[in-house]
């Protein structure tokens, strides 16, 4: 082999090394392109997720609240009609006191 | 092997060696990014669901509030029908007995004597409705006050009928000093003590 021929084949070798580098640097550049678009997904599946279980949370709490309310409003109704029963047997009674205060004082 | 071949196979060896690490960091590199992206999304995420969390606190605190107040309202509103009823049956009463004098004349009677013992003088002025002027015997009404209060006193009586359901206004003769005891005037001082009573005796246990 000539001197000429050997460094033709290593001028060969050097290029495909090169191309090998290149192919490698092009291959790690998509990978890191890559990375933005997982984390996006990634971003996106999770705020998803998040905002399906605000809204089950938030649906949840309204429907808890209506009923604690409810038995509230039940129990405090039915306190209010004893009260309100409970006065009316008082009522006369009441104007005894009252027609006495006006009159004597 | 000829020494250039290993040459350049040494070379290419080289090449894919370097050419792996590039690779191989990149991958490690991205993993470890993408980690830690999804750890800051996993805070990110618990960040939103305690939110939900407390607003939904809220929710269910602002429905019951809600609720309170629209009953308290309610429970108030009862509470003043009542008394209000109790009041004015109480001032239909009043004007009951005033228009009974058996049953008016000894308020009356009191009516002036606390008049005259408040006004401090011996010489006094009654006015009275149109009604009482008509009806009262007024030498029984001075014969009971003098012995109510224990000592002479000479009463005159106003011509001028007053505009009241009932009751009286003392004065002195002069008309500068005077105590007015009508029922209406009663009513209206005493109302706020009336409220206060009317409450306890119908609300208080």
């Amino acid at each position: 082999m000539s001197g000429i021929e050997t460094v033709k084949i290593i001028v060969e070798a050097e290029k495909e090394a090169a191309k090998i580098l290149e192919d490698a640097q092009t291959k790690a550049s998509e990978i890191r392109k890559r990375l933005d678009l997982l984390i996006q997904d990634q971003r996106e599946e999770t705020l998803r997720s998040a905002e399906k279980e605000t809204a089950v949370i938030l649906q949840r709490a309204e429907e808890e609240g209506k009923l604690e309310s409810a038995s509230y409003e039940k129990e405090s109704g039915e306190r209010i009609r004893q009260l309100v029963s409970k006065a009316s047997t008082k009522k006369n009674a009441a104007v005894d006191k009252l027609v006495s205060i006006v009159l004597e004082g | 092997m000829s020494e250039t071949s290993k040459f350049t196979e040494d070379i290419l060896t080289a090449a894919k060696e370097k050419a792996q690490n590039i690779v191989t960091d990149a991958e490690t590199e991205t993993q470890r990014a993408l980690e830690e992206a999804k750890t800051h999304l996993s805070r990110e995420a618990d960040d939103i669901i305690r939110n939900a969390r407390t607003e939904a606190e809220s929710v269910k605190r602002r429905q019951m509030s809600e609720v309170r107040h629209r009953l308290k309202l309610q429970e108030q509103q009862e509470k003043s029908k009542i008394l209000s009823e109790v009041l004015e049956r109480t001032k239909k009463r009043i004007i009951e007995i005033a228009d009974d004098e058996g049953k008016y004349f000894p308020y009356l009677v009191g009516f002036v004597e606390s008049g005259i013992r408040e006004l401090g003088i011996e010489n006094v002025l009654i006015h009275f409705n149109a009604n009482d002027l008509k009806r009262i015997d007024k030498g029984k009404l001075e014969r009971e006050v003098t012995k109510k209060l224990g000592k002479p006193v000479k009463i005159e009586w106003a011509k001028e009928p007053l505009e009241t359901s009932g009751g009286v206004i003392i004065s002195s003769n002069d008309g500068k000093t005077r105590i007015v005891n009508t029922l209406d005037q009663r009513f209206e001082a005493l109302e706020s003590k009336l409220l206060i009573e009317a409450g306890k005796s119908l609300f208080g246990d």
